[in-house]
């Protein structure tokens, strides 16, 4: 089989992004499996090989078909956007907001063309982008906007196991208020055919539950009985493979067990802290309802060690092979 | 040093606590300690039978000085059953029996006739059926002592992890979370770590409520509102605190260093991050009782009542807990 073409982008030149790219390209499994083709500018390369004392060829390419992709050897389409001279790493930068927008622009078009199979990002900085007055407010919101698409679906994957979430960025009040019947069927069925795309067909589906030991028959809560538990008989009477509610103390145990093919959490803290604490690093992020595949670090651009050389790039290798892992089977 | 003495409350009697009681209870013990169960005595003879135990049960006698556990024997002070019981049946009728077991067990740590509390699983959906109203160990215990502050604490031997609320429902706990409750919580568990745990200056780490610790207010005010302040007025007075920081990453090995305990703001924060990374392994303590009373951290088992393949690790790691908190190491 083909191995896939990954854009890799190459995140805010200022933060951590151009460290672990390099990083992540000198490691042989990832030649093994894909086609790495960095999205960026090659200075910022240069310098980043440079201060992490890798040694690696920059070959520039202009169509992704056109690589080499052999280790030693970093494809790389440059948009030649920064100046070096005024490139300050670990600070806020216009200049650095908008070339981090460039490269998912770019990537985004690839992807949409179908010249490469998927992305995987580094970090980016909000503030960053707002000094560069770029509208949006962070990458999925971006990718949103220049796939044409509408509200994509965060899954989170760490050691073989995936979580979904009801709500992210609200308050905890907020999000008990957004479990309702309604919405946890809608998101069931989201979360199927988001799986499917992926090329997961088979298992069944977890739902957490939202209050301690799923409410204990509603001693602590109602949600389970009222909006819960409906919704997943409703979900199974429709031919959906899945079960819950499910205490939050138990489900992602079991889950790492591989009983589920995914779980569907309910609220922010409740999958994150289930996914990070297993392996903070390998906790991926992939981004479904997009025209393509995209899987992103879940950790921020570092300022506050960027262009030592000592961020890790643990997580975006991981990254790198998820994508690489569900890129034959994603249906656009 | 003196042997110490602590009593076991059988709890739920269909459930696997008769079975891991004299699954211990027939094994030597590393540790000198004295064991004596509350339970009916009838039950515990029936159970070891089923489970082909042979460990000799004897009566209490409250005359006899403290005696460490030898192997294969119980002492047991009896409370009776109201109707027999079936391993794996639960009757509402024994509601009351289970009760009058905690009630029993308190009584006795609190006239310092034993030095700590163990208690093995209840089934809270059966006494609430039997028309009692019951949230758990934790909040009986707390009324029992009068006591209006306890504070609920799972322990490995890595990691202690503490509660400012336990068992509310998810959309009740911000506004529990009051100045007052926050602080009478963050200095029971600093006073605690000092007496029972060894801890010198406690160092407790401190969870946000929202994403992220509220990020600056974007995602929920109660950090700004209670938490920060509850803190630095606490710090004021040399407490060594850090947060609140955003949980999902509380529990990663580079926050945790240096850490004698975290504190969570609701159950589901920090227990599934326990129960994931030591199963059976950890414990469950009631911390601001005039009492020690320590728990094993998994429920009533019903379907391995009576079959022997219950476990009685964590009941022993219980019991381990408190000998370790009696003597305040």
């Amino acid at each position: 089989m083909e191995k896939p073409i990954i854009a890799i982008t190459l995140g805010d030149p200022a933060g951590v992004g151009p460290e672990i790219v390099v990083k992540s390209l000198s490691d042989s499994k990832v030649y093994e499996v894909c086609k790495p083709l960095v999205i960026g500018d090659k200075n910022v390369i240069n310098d980043a090989l440079s201060f992490c004392n890798k040694k690696a060829e920059i070959y520039i390419v202009n169509k992704p078909e056109d690589g080499k992709y052999c280790q030693g050897i970093i494809d790389l389409i440059d948009l030649a956007n920064i100046s070096m001279s005024k490139l300050h790493k670990g600070t806020v930068q216009a200049m650095c907001g908008q070339a981090a927008y460039d490269y998912i622009e770019t990537a985004t078009e690839l992807a949409m063309a179908g010249e490469v199979d998927s992305i995987a990002t580094t970090p980016i900085n909000k503030e960053s982008l707002r000094a560069a007055k770029i509208e949006y407010i962070g990458h999925t919101e971006m990718l949103e906007g220049l796939s044409h698409t509408n509200d994509p679906l965060t899954m989170f994957e760490v050691r073989g196991m995936r979580v979904f979430f009801l709500s992210r960025h609200v308050s905890l009040r907020q999000s008990c208020d957004l479990v309702t019947k309604q919405r946890v069927l809608d998101y069931i069925i989201r979360c199927t055919e988001a799986l499917k795309k992926l090329g997961v067909t088979e298992g069944k589906m977890a739902v957490a539950g939202l209050n301690p030991h799923s409410g204990e028959h509603g001693l602590f809560g109602y949600e389970e009985v009222q909006h819960i538990e409906p919704a997943v008989k409703e979900a199974q009477a429709q031919g959906y493979n899945v079960v819950g509610p499910i205490s939050a103390d138990s489900v992602f145990h079991q889950a790492l067990q591989g009983q589920y093919n995914a779980v569907l959490s309910l609220y922010h803290d409740q999958g994150h802290i289930a996914t990070k604490t297993v392996d903070f690093e390998k906790t991926i992020a992939i981004t479904n309802g997009l025209p393509f595949l995209r899987t992103s670090v879940d950790h921020g651009t570092a300022f506050d060690i960027a262009g030592k050389g000592i961020a890790s790039e643990v997580s975006l290798t991981e990254a790198i092979l998820l994508a690489t892992k569900y890129s034959p089977h994603f249906k656009r | 040093m003196e042997d110490k003495s602590i009593l076991i409350t059988t709890g739920e009697p269909a459930g696997i606590g008769p079975d891991i009681t004299l699954q211990l209870a027939q094994q030597a013990l590393p540790i000198p300690v004295q064991i004596v169960a509350l339970a009916d005595p009838e039950l515990l003879a029936q159970r070891a039978s089923e489970l082909g135990l042979s460990v000799q049960l004897h009566t209490y006698d409250p005359l006899k000085p403290v005696q460490k556990h030898q192997a294969g024997h119980l002492e047991v002070i009896s409370v009776p059953l109201s109707q027999s019981v079936k391993s794996g049946e639960l009757n509402a009728a024994n509601a009351s029996y289970v009760l009058e077991i905690l009630r029993q067990g308190c009584q006795a740590c609190l006239e310092k006739r034993f030095d700590a509390l163990v208690t093995a699983p209840v089934h809270k959906g059966i006494i609430n059926e039997a028309g009692i109203p019951f949230s758990g160990h934790t909040e009986f215990f707390a009324e029992q002592t009068d006591t209006k502050q306890v504070v609920m604490m799972l322990a490995t031997k890595k990691l202690r992890v503490a509660l400012v609320t336990t068992h509310l429902p998810l959309s009740a706990v911000s506004s529990a979370i009051t100045p007052k409750r926050l602080e009478t919580v963050i200095r029971i568990l600093a006073a605690d770590l000092t007496n029972k745990f060894g801890c010198q200056l406690p160092h407790i780490l401190v969870c946000g409520l929202n994403p992220h610790a509220g990020e600056g207010g974007h995602l929920g005010k109660e950090e700004i509102v209670t938490i920060i302040p509850t803190l630095n007025k606490l710090r004021a007075e040399g407490l060594q605190l850090t947060g609140p920081v955003s949980a999902d990453t509380a529990f990663i090995p580079q926050s945790l260093s240096g850490v004698d305990a975290v504190l969570t703001m609701y159950h589901d924060q920090g227990l599934p991050v326990l129960k994931q990374q030591g199963f059976s392994k950890a414990v469950n303590i009631t911390l601001g009782l005039p009492i020690i009373r320590t728990s094993v951290d998994h429920g009533t088992a019903l379907n391995l009542a009576g079959t022997g393949e219950a476990s009685s690790e964590s009941l022993y790691n219980a019991i381990e807990m408190a000998w370790g908190m009696i003597s305040g190491l």
